[in-house]
């Protein structure tokens, strides 16, 4: 591979990084074929010492995508980060992807428990209107005591999921600095 | 040597090579990687990911030979956390120093 081929190769698993932040990497490595050429190597002997482009190019692309989930925690970002980071290897469809799951699983089922919770008067209601007859007051009382139970753990999921969130991308990030990394395998 | 393993120490001989001087990418990926076998694109992303946690600043300079190189300074924060690797790192490789001892010396 040469210095144009390895650049090519960088730039394409770049995608998804700002132009300038592109620039800035592919700068990088063309100084790098700088000095490895003025020491009289060659471009192919510098670009098998830096190995895969691609993989360096999955690498920055993770850590940018961490970088970016952890300023801004939107759901997009942090997906794009998760995913992103899987990307670096196989090992880490386990130890990235099964976390995540379980913790999707147990933040989705806190918000559902809490807004079927905040719905159960207007279920009751509805279920009146339905089944006339079947209204007992009992039933708008509870429910309404556990609108109030729901309201409560839907505040209390609110922080939950931020901190969750703030959690798993720090895993994320440490994750990132020590998996894999384009060193060699021996 | 393990994959995991190395990756982590490679943090520490950047900052190391850059606590008495300011180097440049290329510099700094040589002096490794006449001690340690690695990877040379690798130490990039390191480079980016801890000047982006302002361990390190950049500046350009014209070299003689040839296009203008980019050097790593390292900063206040950097040197700390320097100190705090090193720390650990004697710690760590004094307890696994002192167990191949142990292993070596009761067969």
């Amino acid at each position: 591979m040469n210095k144009k081929q390895f650049l090519q190769q960088l730039d394409s698993a770049l995608q998804g990084l700002s132009q300038e932040e592109r620039r800035d990497i592919l700068q990088d490595y063309e100084e790098y074929f700088a000095s490895g050429l003025e020491e009289g190597k060659s471009e192919e002997e510098i670009a098998s010492a830096l190995g895969s482009p691609r993989q360096i190019g999955k690498e920055l692309a993770a850590s940018h995508q961490v970088e970016r989930a952890r300023t801004t925690a939107t759901a997009g970002n942090v997906m794009r980060a998760v995913w992103a980071v899987i990307g670096l290897g196989f090992f880490n469809l386990i130890i990235v992807l099964a976390p995540f799951v379980a913790l999707m699983g147990f933040v989705l089922s806190g918000w559902l428990m809490g807004v079927s919770l905040v719905a159960s008067p207007l279920l009751v209601l509805v279920s009146a209107v339905i089944n006339l007859g079947t209204f007992v007051w009992f039933d708008l009382f509870t429910s309404m005591a556990l609108c109030g139970i729901g309201l409560f753990i839907l505040i209390g999921m609110f922080f939950a999921t931020k901190s969750v969130m703030r959690g798993f991308i720090r895993y994320l990030k440490f994750n990132a600095s020590f998996v894999k990394g384009g060193l060699r395998h021996d | 040597m393990n994959v995991q393993f190395k990756k982590g120490v490679l943090e520490l001989c950047v900052l190391v090579l850059l606590e008495k001087q300011d180097r440049y990418g290329y510099e700094l990926v040589q002096k490794i990687s006449d001690q340690i076998e690695i990877s040379e694109g690798s130490v990039y992303p390191l480079l980016r990911r801890l000047t982006k946690e302002e361990y390190f600043t950049t500046y350009l300079q014209e070299s003689t030979e040839g296009p203008s190189r980019k050097y790593y300074t390292l900063t206040d924060k950097g040197r700390e956390y320097l100190h705090k690797l090193i720390e650990e790192w004697n710690e760590f490789t004094r307890g696994v120093n002192q167990l191949i001892k142990e292993g070596g010396s009761s067969e």
